[in-house]
Parts: C-alpha cells; structure tokens; sequence
C-alpha cells in the first residue's frame, strides 16, 4: 500500500466513525458513491458512470437511486461532470 | 527502504507528538481539575491511539516503525533508567501488542486490515484498542509490578486515548478539506 493510500484507508475509517457519530453531510448511499470514485479516480484522472455502477462499494445499489445520488454528489461539487465532449465522466473533488 | 523509513519517521513523530500532547498539556490540566485523583497514569493517552492506528495501518511493521518512538519517550521521561529490564519489557510490550492482536484476529478470521475494496470498521478497530489496552495494561503493570487503581487508570485512559485521538484526526481531515 502507497503512502497516499494509507492516508485515504485512514480517512476512511474516520468517514466511518463519522456516519456512526451523525457527523456526515452525504448519506449512506452517496458516501458509497464518493468512495468508489475517490478509489476509482487514483487510476485515471477522470472517473467513467460504468466505472462506479461496477464498483463493489456501489453493486448493490439500484439504479434510480445510484443516479439521484450521483446528481446530488455533483450539485454538492464532491463530483462534476468532465469539460471533454463524452458524458458520463467525473471529476472528483475533495470534499468542502 | 525508503518506505519503511517515511513509515518509521511518520509513526514515531507520531507517538512522541502524542506523548507530548499527553504529558505536558493534558497531564498538566488533569491535575489541575483533579488534584484529589492519586494516580500518575493519564486518564487520556493519546499515544495508545497511534499504537493501534500504526498497527492497523502497517501490520506487523509497525513495530519497528514506532521502536524509535517508543523508545525516545520512554529515554526522555525515564532517563537511564529506560535500560532497566522492567522498562525494556514495557517498550517491547508497548510496539508488540497491538499488531499481535490484529494478527491474532486475522487468524482466526477476522480481519480488519484495511482493503482498498471494503468499508473500514471504526468501531471493530476500537474493539481491538480495547483488547490490547487490557493486554499492555496487564503486562505493563507484571513489568512495574504497579497496584491495582493503575490498571484502571492505564484502561480509561487508552481507550479515550484512542476514541479521542480518531475524533481529533476526524476534524483534522475535514478542517484541512474545508481548505482546500
């Protein structure tokens, strides 16, 4: 495991706490939907809608729901959609 | 070879920042609040916490990477006497026992180190602050051959150290995002 990866697993086990504690502003299914484009976003710069359909954090979730949490994810700026000309593509931001 | 000395420098300046924290800012206020508590033991060691996140994080290499730590802490607050056998026990007892644990779980088919592919548990994380808590305390204590309200001095404060230290690092996060 890279230096920058043990930061995110620690920074995952704080998101965890944080969800128990009620201190977290996404919920349960958009904070899955982070982590796996965070994960996903280490390989390539930008971050594909099949990409994080697929990922093991988000498999379970329906459809309907994965794609409101998704529009909900870039309105609150943790996600936006790529400038370049194909859609589906996200650029993940830290969180505000 | 360079990783495990980033991992060494990084988890020993760690533990000494939290030996600090504990020593010089908390112990201070602790005495000041509870001047009636008998105790030398803080009733709030962060540096349990690094223990148990440096195990958690690093597996077994942990232990050489908080020795240097470990060990400076033990130097400045014993002086020589950190080469007695009884402090000797207690340094090796303190890098050891926590990724002990962790293997001991994985063994027996619980394992809580972290996967890049599945949700960290917080709480299981604590759960093993706890058993190595109750693990150094009980050992460290044979090592000193302390009294009984040590022992339950040494628990309370490794487990707050710990729950304290996870929030502390919680709210360091989300105030360097907040930054950004």
């Amino acid at each position: 495991m890279t230096e920058i990866s043990k930061l995110t697993e620690l920074r995952k086990l704080m998101q965890s706490m944080e969800r128990t504690l009620g201190l977290e502003k996404l919920s349960p299914v958009e904070r899955d939907i982070y982590y796996a484009a965070e994960e996903l976003s280490k390989a390539a710069q930008e971050v594909r809608t099949f990409g994080l359909i697929e990922h093991t954090l988000v498999q379970s979730v329906s459809r309907p729901t994965f794609f409101r949490a998704l529009k909900s994810l870039v309105e609150q700026g943790y996600l936006s959609q790529s400038g370049s000309a194909n859609r589906g593509r996200y650029i993940v931001h830290a969180p505000r | 070879m360079c990783k495990w000395a980033t991992e060494s420098f990084f988890a020993s300046l760690a533990y000494v920042v939290a030996s600090f924290l504990t020593f010089e800012v908390l112990m201070p206020l602790q005495n000041m609040f509870f001047p009636e508590y008998p105790s030398r033991a803080s009733l709030l060691f962060l540096p349990h916490g690094v223990r148990v996140l440096s195990a958690w994080l690093l597996g077994w290499r942990a232990i050489f990477a908080l020795l240097p730590g470990v060990f400076l802490v033990f130097a400045v607050l014993g002086g020589a006497d950190v080469f007695l056998q009884s402090r000797l026990m207690a340094i090796v007892i303190a890098v050891t026992t926590a990724p002990a644990v962790f293997y001991v779980l994985k063994w027996v088919g619980w394992d809580l180190f972290p996967r890049p592919d599945r949700k960290p548990c917080w709480i299981c994380v604590m759960g093993v602050g706890v058993i190595t808590s109750i693990l150094v305390s009980g050992l460290t204590n044979l090592a000193f051959n302390s009294a009984t309200a040590e022992y339950i001095a040494y628990l309370i404060g490794d487990i707050s150290g710990l729950f304290f230290l996870m929030l502390g690092l919680y709210f360091a996060f989300r105030f360097t995002d907040s930054r950004r």
